[in-house]
C-alpha cells in the first residue's frame, strides 16, 4: 500500500509550488520588517553622522619652517586669506612678501626711506582691515596696509601683494622723540594713532579724510590730545576698531579704558585690576569685532574681559570668564579673524587654541619646544604663522571646524558681547562678519516644552474625558458614529490646522479674548444647570430611554454657551477694558499680548493630538471587562464611583499610554508651531507670549545654513535631540502598554 | 475554551447520591413560615425586549438558609438570580412586571436607590472578577465606597471578612499585593470576602464553583455551609450534586417556569413533577 504521507507524482508540483509561496510571504515580510528597523536605524546613524564633527577636538597639523638670514627681528607676521602668501615686517624696516609652500621672495621693500631714523614702535589694526601702525625713533608714526590684487591669468588663481602707505607720516610726538608703544585703527575715512614716548606720555590723534570733488587730494585733518601718566609705565596700549575705545594697560597690572570718541577730549571710562594674583600681565589681544579683550599674565591665567553698561547707562570693563590656564607665562595671543577663538603661545612650549563664547580649549599641545614670540592666525583660521626668538618662521596648518560648540554654549547661559548679563539666547545669524552666533538650544527646547505643556493642558481633559465618556456611558448606537468621527480628524492634515490657528483662530482670539476666558466659567456652569435639568425630565419621558444620548443634547448647549460667553466678553470687553482687553493687559497690567501666541498654538496642536489620545484611551476604557463594572455595581457603588475606582483605574495604563503618545507627538509637531506662533526664540512663560520650537527652528533655519557650517550642524543636533525626545517618550509608552498587557492578561 | 462544559460534562446523569443531602430543613418549616422568609416574589415577569424569560415567579426564600436554582442553560435561573439586586436594570430592554419584597419592602419601588439594595444584596459571579487592586483593597472596596471609615474599622473589617471566606491563613501576609496574583478558588473566595465585607443580608451567588477545580470548589462549598450562619443565600447551579449537597431549599426552574420549588431532600428523592425527576434523573439537561 502507498504511504500517503510521502510525495506522489501527482501532488509534486502542488507542494513545490505551496512550499516556494511560504518561502516567498516569510521572506518579504521578514524584509518589511528588517527595513523598518534599518530606516530608524539609518535615520540615527545619519544624525549622528552629521552632528559627530561637532564633538570632535581640533587638530594641528606639524610645522614648517623657513630660513630667515636676516640678523634683524620679526617684528610682524600675517598670512592672506588663501594661506599661499606671508607677510614679514622686520626690525630694520624691511619687509618682505613670500610664497608659503616654497619659502621663495615675491616682493620685498622698505618702510622708512631715509636712514635718519628707525622703526622703535609697531602694531596692528584690525586683523580685517589689515592696518600695520609704526613708530619711529623721531616721533612719526606711519600707517600702511598690505594689499592683495587676485587676478586669472589662465583660469589660476594669482595673488599680487604690494604694500600701500595710507598716510604720509604723521607727526606724533612734537618733541620729535622715539615712540615707545603704538596702536591705532583705520577704517574708512577714519584713523586712530595713539603712541607713547617715554614712559607715559600718550598722544592721541584722530584724522579725519574729507574729499572733495573739486581737488585731486584729499584733505587730511588731526584732532589731537595728550594724556600723560606721571610716575607710571605704560606696557600696551589698544584701541579698539569702532575707534572709540583706548585700553592703557599699565607695568603694574593696572587696566584703564578711556572714551575717545572725541579724539581730543580722552575720558575715563573705567580702572580695573587686569592681573590675577602675584602675576604680571604680560600682553593683551582684541577679539574678532574689537568688543572684547583677551588678558593673559606670567601665570599663564587668560580671561576674557568687556565693557559691560548697566541700568543707569554707566560703563564698567568686566571680567567675563576664566579660560584653562597654560602651563608657563603667555608670550603672544592671536585672535582669529572672523570667529571669537583666539590662539595662545607661552613660555614652556606650549600651543592653544580656545573660544571665548564656547568657553573652552579646543586643543593643547606641546609645538618642539616652540616659543612663539610673535604669531598670528590666517583669516580662515587654518593656519597659524609664528616667530620664535632665534628668528626662525614657522608655520602650521590647523583644522578646527566647530570650537564654538561645547555643553555649556548649547544650554548654559552665556555672557555674550555687548550683554548685561548671562542669557540663553538663540541667534544663529547676523548681517555682519564678527557677530558673536548664539548657539543656546536651551530658549529652543524651552519652546517645545511650552508648546506640549500648553497643548497638552488642551487636549488631555477633554480627550481622556471624552474618551470615559464614550466608552463607558455612551449608547453603542451614538458610539459607533463618533468614535469615528473623531479619529477621523486625525487625518486632517497639520499645515491646514496651523493655517487656520495663524490666519483665523489668533485674530479671533485677540479680538474676543473676554468671551473665551468666559467660556471657561460659563461651559461648565450652563452644563451642569443642564445635567440638573435633565434629571428633572417627567419619568413619562423615560419610555424613550435617553440613557448614553446624553451628549447629543449637550451640544446646543454648549453652543448657547458660547455664543452667551461671546456676547457676555464683547460687552464686558466694551465696558471695562476700554473695546480692547489685550491692549488694556499690555498698557495697565505689562503683560505682553502677542497674536500667535502659545494659547493659540496649545489650542491648534491639541486639537492635533485630540484623536490620538481619544482613540487609544476609549479603547482602554471600553477594554476594561465587564465582570469588573458588575462586580462593583453588585458591591453598591454608584455607575460614577464605578467609572473613577474601578474602570479608571483598570484602563489607567492605557490612558496614560496614550497620553505620552500624543505627547510624542506634541513635541515634534512642526506645521503648527511654524505658522502659528511669531517663532521668536524667547523664554516666557506667559501663555499670551510665542515661542519657537526645536522643530519649526530647523524647518525655519536649514534652507539657509550653510552645508557643514557649525550652525548647519546643530540644526541636525537639534533634530537629534527631538528625536531622541520623541523615541524616549514613545518607548516609555510602549513599555508601559506592554505591561499594562502582561498585567491584565488574567482579567 | 468554557470551563463550564467541561465541568458539567463530569456531571454523571444519574440520580443524585441522596446521602450527600445535608439539608436541616422540613417541609413543615417553609410552608407553616417557621422561619422567616427574606425575599418574597410575587407574580414575577421579565421580558428581554418581546421575549420572555420569566414566567409568572412566585418564591419565598427563607431567611438564613441556603436556597439553589437548579435547571437547564437558559431556564432562567442566573435572570432571576439578577432580579434579587436589579442588576437587570443595566440591560436597556429589560421590562420587568410583578413584585420582589425583600424583607417586606418593594425593591421595584421607584424611590428605591439601586446602590443601597445592593449593598443589602450581595452578589458573587461565575468568573472571579477581582479588581486589579491589592488583597486588602479588594475586601475594603465595598466600605470604602459606603463613605469614609478609619483604617481601624477597615483592618477590622476586612480580617472578619477574609476569615470568614477561609482565606485569612494563605493572604494574611500578602495583603498587599495584588489580587491578580491568587489562584482562580482563592479569587473566588476573596470576592465572596469582598461581598460579605459589607454584610449584606443576601448574598447572591450566580454559579460560584463552575469556573473552579474539584478542591476549590469543594472549599467553596464548605464556605458555603459555613456562611449559611449568618445570611441568607441563593445560589444557581448547574450541577446538581453541588445543590444537593449545599443547599436547604432547591428551586427547580423549566424555560421561565418555576416547575417545583421545596425542601432539597424532598425535591431530590420524591420530587413531584414528572419534569424535575426527569430533570435530577439526567433524562436532559
Amino acid at each position: 500500500m502507498q504511504n500517503s504521507l510521502l510525495i506522489t507524482e501527482e501532488n509534486r508540483r502542488f507542494e513545490k509550488f505551496r512550499l516556494l509561496k511560504d518561502r516567498i510571504f516569510s521572506f518579504v515580510m521578514g524584509l518589511g520588517g528588517v527595513a523598518v528597523i534599518a530606516a530608524i536605524t539609518l535615520i540615527f546613524v545619519f544624525l549622528f553622522y552629521s552632528v559627530f564633527p561637532l564633538f570632535t577636538e581640533a587638530k594641528v597639523g606639524d610645522a614648517k619652517y623657513y630660513a630667515h638670514e636676516s640678523s634683524d627681528d620679526i617684528l610682524y607676521l600675517a598670512l592672506e586669506e588663501y594661506a599661499e602668501i606671508g607677510l614679514k615686517v622686520k626690525s630694520s624696516s624691511g619687509y618682505e612678501f613670500f610664497d608659503t609652500s616654497s619659502g621663495d621672495n615675491l616682493l620685498t621693500g622698505k618702510i622708512l626711506s631715509e636712514n635718519t631714523s628707525s622703526l622703535t614702535a609697531f602694531a596692528r589694526g584690525d586683523l580685517r582691515s589689515r592696518v600695520l601702525l609704526l613708530g619711529t625713533s623721531n616721533g612719526y608714526a606711519h600707517v600702511l596696509r598690505p594689499d592683495y590684487a587676485i587676478s586669472y591669468p589662465n583660469d589660476l588663481r594669482k595673488i599680487t601683494p604690494k604694500m600701500t602707505n595710507l598716510f604720509d607720516p604723521v607727526l606724533a610726538d612734537d618733541n620729535f622723540a622715539p615712540i615707545r608703544l603704538i596702536a591705532g585703527q583705520s577704517v574708512e575715512d577714519e584713523t586712530t594713532i595713539v603712541t607713547v614716548s617715554s614712559d607715559a606720555d600718550v598722544s592721541i590723534l584722530g584724522l579725519s579724510v574729507e574729499s572733495s570733488f573739486f581737488e585731486e587730494e584729499a584733505n587730511v585733518s588731526i584732532e589731537r590730545s595728550n594724556l600723560n601718566f606721571e610716575g607710571k609705565t605704560i606696557s600696551q596700549v589698544a584701541v579698539d576698531v569702532e575707534q572709540r575705545n583706548l585700553y592703557v594697560l599699565f607695568s603694574d597690572g593696572t587696566l584703564e579704558l578711556y572714551d575717545v570718541t572725541d579724539k581730543t577730549a580722552p575720558s575715563l571710562i573705567d580702572r580695573v585690576k587686569a592681573a590675577t594674583g602675584e602675576a604680571k600681565v604680560t600682553t593683551f589681544e582684541f577679539l574678532s569685532g574689537g568688543l572684547s579683550i583677551i588678558i593673559g599674565d606670567s601665570a599663564g591665567n587668560l580671561s576674557q574681559w568687556f565693557p559691560v553698561r548697566d541700568k543707569d547707562n554707566i560703563y564698567s570693563l568686566v571680567r567675563i570668564r576664566e579660560f584653562a590656564p597654560m602651563e608657563g607665562s603667555v608670550t603672544t595671543i592671536a585672535a582669529e579673524y572672523d570667529r571669537k577663538g583666539f590662539a595662545v603661545g607661552d613660555s614652556a612650549g606650549n600651543f592653544a587654541i580656545y573660544h571665548a563664547t564656547a568657553e573652552q580649549r579646543v586643543y593643547f599641545g606641546a609645538r618642539d619646544g616652540l616659543v612663539a614670540s610673535f604669531m598670528s592666525m590666517s583669516p580662515r583660521a587654518d593656519a597659524v604663522i609664528f616667530g620664535l626668538p632665534d628668528r626662525k618662521i614657522g608655520i602650521f596648518e590647523v583644522y578646527n571646524e566647530h570650537p564654538e560648540v561645547s555643553f555649556s554654549a548649547l544650554w548654559n547661559s552665556v555672557w555674550y558681547e555687548s550683554r548685561q548679563e548671562p542669557l540663553f539666547i538663540w541667534q544663529s545669524s547676523a548681517s555682519n562678519n564678527d557677530f558673536e552666533p548664539k548657539f543656546s538650544l536651551t530658549p529652543l527646547a524651552y519652546g517645545t516644552l511650552k508648546a506640549t505643556f500648553y497643548s497638552m493642558l488642551f487636549a488631555i481633559p477633554l480627550a481622556v474625558l471624552g474618551a470615559i465618556y464614550t466608552a463607558y456611558f455612551m449608547t453603542p448606537r451614538m458610539r459607533a458614529v463618533v468614535k469615528p468621527s473623531l479619529e477621523i480628524m486625525a487625518a486632517l492634515p497639520t499645515v491646514i490646522l496651523g493655517f487656520l490657528a495663524g490666519l483665523w483662530l489668533a485674530p479671533l482670539l485677540e479680538e474676543k479674548l473676554p468671551g473665551f476666558t468666559l467660556a471657561l466659567l460659563v461651559m461648565p456652569l450652563l452644563v451642569i444647570l443642564a445635567a440638573y435639568l435633565w434629571n428633572r425630565i417627567p419619568k413619562s419621558w423615560k419610555r424613550f430611554n435617553l440613557e448614553g444620548w446624553e451628549a447629543l443634547f449637550l451640544v446646543p448647549v454648549l453652543g448657547l454657551a458660547a455664543w452667551l460667553s461671546l456676547i457676555m466678553g464683547d460687552f464686558i470687553q466694551v465696558t471695562f477694558f476700554n473695546g480692547s482687553l489685550t491692549h488694556w493687559m499690555s498698557t495697565e497690567m505689562g503683560i505682553t499680548y502677542d497674536q500667535r501666541n502659545s494659547l493659540v498654538v496649545g489650542m491648534a496642536i491639541g486639537f492635533a493630538v485630540i484623536p490620538t489620545i481619544f482613540s487609544i484611551s476609549e479603547d482602554a476604557v471600553f477594554g476594561v471587562p465587564r465582570s469588573l463594572t458588575m462586580g462593583s455595581l453588585a458591591l453598591g457603588a454608584t455607575t460614577w464611583q464605578t467609572a473613577l475606582r474601578v474602570v479608571l483605574l483598570t484602563a489607567s495604563p492605557g490612558i496614560f499610554s496614550a497620553i505620552m503618545i500624543g505627547m510624542g507627538r506634541a513635541v515634534g509637531e512642526t506645521m503648527i508651531v511654524l505658522m502659528a506662533t511669531g517663532n521668536t526664540p524667547i523664554i516666557d512663560l506667559n501663555i499670551f507670549e510665542g515661542f519657537r520650537a526645536l522643530s519649526a527652528n530647523i524647518a525655519v533655519e536649514m534652507p539657509e545654513a550653510e552645508v557643514a557650517s557649525t550652525h548647519y550642524r546643530i540644526l541636525f543636533l537639534a533634530a537629534l535631540v527631538l528625536f531622541l525626545v520623541t523615541f524616549i517618550v514613545n518607548t516609555i509608552a510602549e513599555v508601559v502598554r506592554q505591561r499594562l498587557r502582561e498585567k491584565y492578561s488574567s482579567l | 475554551m468554557n470551563v463550564e462544559s467541561e465541568i458539567g460534562q463530569e456531571v454523571p446523569k444519574i440520580a443524585v447520591d441522596v446521602s450527600s443531602i445535608r439539608s436541616d430543613s422540613t417541609d413543615e418549616s417553609l410552608q407553616t413560615g417557621e422561619s422567616p422568609i427574606s425575599v418574597e416574589v410575587n407574580d414575577l415577569s421579565l421580558f428581554y425586549g418581546e421575549a420572555q424569560a420569566l414566567n409568572q415567579i412566585n418564591l419565598r426564600v427563607p431567611q438564613k438558609k441556603v436556597t439553589a436554582f437548579i435547571g437547564p442553560s437558559g431556564c432562567g435561573k442566573s435572570t432571576l438570580l439578577r432580579c434579587f439586586n436589579r442588576m437587570n436594570d443595566l440591560i436597556n430592554t429589560v421590562r420587568i412586571t410583578g413584585k420582589i419584597n425583600l424583607l417586606g419592602e418593594d425593591i421595584f419601588d421607584p424611590s428605591v436607590n439601586v446602590a443601597l439594595l445592593r449593598r443589602r444584596v450581595g452578589m458573587v459571579f461565575q468568573k472571579p472578577n477581582p479588581f486589579p487592586k491589592s488583597i486588602y483593597d479588594n475586601v475594603a472596596y465595598g466600605l470604602r465606597i459606603q463613605g469614609s471609615f478609619s483604617k481601624t474599622v477597615l483592618d477590622e473589617a476586612v480580617e472578619k471578612a477574609l476569615k470568614a471566606s477561609a482565606l485569612w491563613e494563605e493572604v494574611k501576609d500578602r495583603l498587599n499585593e495584588s489580587a491578580l496574583g491568587l489562584s482562580g478558588g482563592q479569587q473566588q473566595r476573596l470576592v465572596i470576602a469582598r461581598a460579605i465585607a459589607i454584610e449584606p443580608e443576601v448574598l447572591l451567588l450566580d454559579e460560584p464553583a463552575s469556573a473552579l477545580d474539584p478542591i476549590s470548589t469543594l472549599k467553596i462549598e464548605e464556605l458555603i455551609f459555613e456562611l449559611k450562619k449568618d445570611y441568607t443565600i441563593v445560589i444557581v447551579t448547574h450541577n446538581m450534586q453541588q445543590a444537593a449537597r449545599v443547599s436547604d431549599y432547591t428551586a427547580f426552574m423549566y424555560l421561565g417556569d418555576l416547575i417545583e420549588f421545596g425542601d432539597t431532600k424532598n425535591l431530590f428523592t420524591t420530587p413531584e413533577k414528572k419534569q424535575t425527576e426527569d430533570y435530577i434523573t439526567g433524562r436532559y439537561g
